[in-house]
């Protein structure tokens, strides 16, 4: 018999010592659950926002942007002040003299040079290289760069040590003429010159883009070598964890499980350091929707970035009947032009208003294939604007947002979400059959766009397809759709659903007739959301090609008056969403977050919707003010420069 | 016996390595490029970088470089060659921690720039033996009780019930079983926490919900050993002369009605230690089983092979070891 039970005393002995030595740390200052699980803490490797958010908190730039303020305003961070040359042209940054790494070592010029210098190498693959070739110079460089290691595999050499030597001595080449090619200098360990290709307008939103954020070189380049075969510099992983990281942000990475945790500590050298209202943050790693929502209602989370689980809508209406209830407050409170945290905040306490659903920086969308032959040799109707305009015109948005969504987000009639972008006006758009006021209206429009396809010789028997991604609720809005094109145009229609890797890979290929779409700007300036439509670029899923479009963002690209640019661009997005309909704007995103405005301030609730999560505090902790931190309005019109 | 285990242990890699063939061979047909970010779109010539970066243009080279790293041929002939004593040298002048060379290497995770596989397992496999071992305690203890039960009266009341009872744990699936589990014990009770791994209080419900289909097939074994057992000669001499009813049970037919039970046991443990997808997702587990699905879902050829093949490993060891016990405890088995 006990052979029998010792199995069973060898199952109990491991779970036993399995628990007794994984033991818990304290509950942080401020737990959130983040967007998804943070894939790098790689600034320049980076691309998505769960993982800049957290870059934010760790690393520390040239300068920031005030996410508390109206105007989103360009604020100093390690560069105390700045100066940018009449011609727009070069920019000189004064670093503030007591900005640290975490090993204590001061924060220089050079450390932004070898940053910039590292993004800039085609063997880093950076996704965002391209904002770095604006500097002058960049682009030669990459491209010989490139052009070096192409030569490097077909050269021949007579022995694998010799091959490996001058692997080495190609990198110590490439730092030579990156110092002779590129015009980023410092002329002193507290000044950086970047002098650029072309004025651009946004360069210092982008300097405060953590893909911008300095990395330690002398850490860094320990886990990076030329790799004795290829000479391409090889990434080993390793630096960024607890221990091993050297950073110089607000707060230090003490721990990080994958998959499970990620712990921050307030990092003792940072040069703000007493501006601090919270010493400790948790980011556990939640995948399931409704555990999410549930480890918010138990109180385990202060902050949840994105809800996802599907009755989010449902504790959206809720919120509708609280603000209902409490009618007249709400209006007063809205009256004074407060944002709607401190709204919240100021209302009676009430679990039903911790959700929040604000306009993101995106939009969602559908694509036209716009190349003449679709991928399966047909030739394609949608090559035809007209044809696109009519399928644009023939989509009830509002019906999307009000039945489909349930968000609460507004309309698209542009790519680019009204009010995102200081100074910039855009166009108006095309009424769509939603608008309709009445039945006659709707007809008129039904006919108007079925005059359209007339016009440009329909064929009568082609399948109209729409593709789209499994999950995310796609599917009923490609239902929605389909069934209005049926209705107003009297077209086929065949929804397609497809695993979202397949889905990207049919996009590239551009094997769609119509697909679903979203984009989210990455910086403060029309051309995040306009250069998607040019026709060389990488994210033109529509093979849109119209030498008209391009050369207005050349114009507007050599233009020196801000607000004549402005002009410019508008003149293209008018271009795409009133003339030609590459795609067709649906909604803007609303983020939907969960928490407790009394409880926890320093949120922005600016469209942009980037966090600086250093700014939080947790009202009557204890720790830090205590005080409401709402949105400020606009210092000024201009930005301050 | 010790020749049964050398002829195992000898098979071993032959059958990893047929495992590995067919798995890498299926991986690498699924669709989509795993350096693909979703929304912005690196260059062609960045993606053609990366790809020869990882071998990942070249089946071949792929094929023959993965097994070299991971079964520890890279390790032994950089070692021999001298080159892991002078990478730590060139560390150590430059004052930082030496390059960690894990012997068997199972690659970076392709999905995951910061992480290696290695690591990947080392973090998440010792949390899912910990729930799997839970489990299959709670499982047996659950099983052989309600086996035992039903045994004694076949057909009455008893034994119906725990008919129903493990006709349940295997047709509910483990997602119904897991969310009620939370509703009532964490969310309304509020007895344990939600989203949460590390305090023995967060183990017990997905511990339970991972354990009732196990413990439903283990009753169902043990009722029909019981049954069998308890007809058998040795019993009715056993009762004859005079045995206790309880010893007779226990001591007699159990330790025969076992042995179905004990073969089960090792695919079992295999199972319920290399981690569940549903269970870990619903109830926060940071355990290994989200891998088998996540990784496939993003491509990530380098830790789909490195799940699969700790998962091979575990299957092909934990049937050993239950081979071995058998003999143990069943000296009749020989041969």
């Amino acid at each position: 018999m006990l052979r029998l039970l010792l199995p069973v005393f060898l199952l109990l002995a491991l779970v036993g010592a399995s628990v007794l030595s994984d033991r818990p740390m304290p509950r942080a200052d401020f737990v959130f659950i983040n967007r998804g699980d943070v894939n790098t803490l790689d600034p320049q490797r980076m691309s998505w926002m769960q993982d800049l958010r957290v870059a934010r908190l760790i690393f520390e730039g040239l300068v920031q942007n005030d996410v508390l303020s109206d105007d989103y305003a360009i604020i100093p961070a390690i560069a105390e002040s700045w100066t940018v040359s009449e011609d727009g042209l070069t920019y000189t940054f004064h670093l503030r003299d007591n900005a640290r790494w975490t090993n204590g070592s001061p924060v220089t010029a050079q450390d932004f040079r070898f940053t910039w210098r590292r993004a800039l190498l085609p063997d880093l693959a950076s996704d965002y290289v391209g904002m770095f070739l604006l500097i002058r110079g960049a682009q030669d460089f990459y491209d010989w760069r490139e052009q070096a290691l192409n030569d490097f595999g077909e050269r021949q050499f007579p022995s694998a040590r010799a091959r490996a030597e001058a692997a080495d001595e190609l990198w110590e080449h490439t730092k030579d003429r990156f110092d002779e090619m590129v015009a980023l200098t410092a002329p002193d360990p507290l000044t950086l010159v970047v002098e650029l290709e072309r004025p651009i307008p946004y360069f210092l939103d982008l300097c405060a883009f953590a893909v911008f954020y300095p990395v330690y070189g002398p850490l860094v380049s320990q886990f990076e070598r030329p790799d004795p075969v290829t000479a391409r510099l090889m990434r080993r992983p390793g630096w960024t964890k607890p221990g091993v990281l050297i950073s110089n942000g607000p707060f230090e990475l003490v721990r990080w499980r994958f998959k499970r945790d990620m712990r921050l500590e307030a990092n003792d050298l940072w040069w703000n350091r007493e501006s601090l209202a919270i010493e400790s943050i948790d980011i556990p790693s939640v995948n399931d929707p409704n555990a999410v929502t549930l480890a918010f209602q138990t109180g385990s989370v202060d902050w949840v970035s994105d809800v996802t689980a599907a009755y989010r809508g449902d504790l959206l209406a809720d919120k509708l009947d609280f603000y209902r209830e409490h009618a007249e407050e709400y209006e007063r409170l809205k009256a004074k032009g407060l944002d709607p945290y401190e709204i919240d905040r100021r209302l009676p306490e009430d679990p039903r208003k911790h959700i929040k659903a604000t306009p993101a920086f995106g939009v969602y969308f559908y694509n036209f294939n716009c190349r003449p032959i679709l991928a399966d040799g047909r030739p394609n109707p949608f090559h035809d604007a007209r044809v696109r305009r009519a399928f644009a015109m023939c989509i009830d948005k509002q019906a999307i947002v009000d039945e489909v969504r349930r968000l609460g987000e507004s309309v698209a009639h542009t790519l680019i979400p009204p009010g995102s972008i200081g100074g910039y006006t855009g166009p108006q758009g095309i009424p769509h059959i939603g608008q309709a006021r009445n039945e006659a209206e709707r007809e008129a429009i039904a006919q108007e766009a079925r005059a359209l396809l007339e016009e440009a010789d329909f064929p009568p028997n082609f399948v109209v397809e729409l593709l789209f991604n499994t999950d995310g609720g796609h599917d009923l809005i490609a239902q929605a759709i389909a069934k209005n094109w049926q209705e107003y145009l009297g077209v086929q229609t065949r929804l397609t659903q497809k695993e979202i890797k397949i889905f990207r890979e049919d996009l590239k290929n551009h094997r769609f007739i119509t697909a679903r779409a979203g984009w989210y700007g990455d910086y403060g300036d029309p051309t995040t959301f306009l250069n998607i439509n040019q026709s060389q670029d990488g994210n033109n899923d529509r093979a849109y090609s119209n030498p008209e479009f391009d050369a207005l963002l050349d114009r507007a690209a050599a233009e020196l008056d801000p607000a004549e640019r402005m002009a410019i661009l508008a003149e293209a997005e008018r271009m795409l969403v009133e003339e030609e309909f590459p795609l067709v704007p649906i909604f803007i995103y609303n983020n939907v977050q969960l928490f407790d405005s009394a409880r926890v301030t320093g949120l922005t609730a600016h469209p942009r919707s980037k966090n600086n999560l250093y700014l939080i505090d947790i009202l009557g902790d204890g720790k830090g003010p205590d005080k409401p931190r709402p949105m400020r309005p606009a210092r000024s019109a201009e930005p301050a420069q | 016996m010790t020749n049964l285990v050398l002829r195992r242990l000898l098979q071993l890699p032959l059958i990893l390595l047929v495992i590995y063939t067919i798995t890498l061979g299926l991986a690498w047909l699924v669709p989509g490029n795993p350096l693909e970010n979703p929304d912005r779109r690196p260059k062609p010539e960045v993606i053609e970088q990366m790809n020869r970066q990882y071998n990942l243009d070249s089946f071949p080279r792929f094929y023959f470089s993965y097994l070299r790293n991971a079964t520890g041929i890279t390790w032994l002939s950089d070692a021999a060659a001298g080159r892991l004593a002078r990478e730590r040298e060139l560390a150590a002048l430059s004052g930082l921690p030496a390059p960690h060379r894990p012997i068997f290497d199972l690659g970076p995770s392709l999905e995951y720039d910061d992480w290696t596989v290695n690591e990947i397992v080392a973090g998440s496999l010792p949390i899912s033996v910990t729930l799997g071992a839970a489990a299959i305690l709670i499982a047996l203890v659950i099983g052989v009780a309600t086996g035992v039960i039903g045994a004694v009266r076949p057909n009455s009341l008893a034994d119906l019930s725990t008919l129903v009872v493990s006709l349940i744990g295997i047709s509910l699936p483990s997602f119904v079983i897991g969310t009620v589990l939370l509703l009532v014990f964490a969310l309304i009770l509020g007895w344990f926490p939600v989203a949460e791994w590390g305090t023995p209080r967060s183990i017990v419900l997905p511990a339970v919900t991972l354990s009732l289909p196990f413990a439903a097939y283990i009753a169902r074994l043990t009722r029909m050993g019981m049954i069998d057992a308890l007809g058998a000669d040795y019993i009715r001499t056993a009762r004859a002369k005079g045995a206790a009813e309880l010893s007779v049970l226990l001591k007699h037919a159990l330790k025969n009605a076992f042995l179905p039970v004990l073969s089960f046991l090792g695919p079992a443990a295999a199972l319920a230690m290399t981690g569940s997808f549903i269970v870990e997702r619903v109830f926060t587990v940071p355990g290994m089983g989200q891998h088998f699905v996540n990784a496939v879902q993003n491509k990530d050829l380098f830790l789909i092979m490195g799940v699969v093949l700790i998962f091979a490993t575990m299957l092909i060891l934990f049937n050993l070891a239950v081979d071995v016990l058998y003999r143990w405890v069943d000296p009749r088995i020989e041969s």
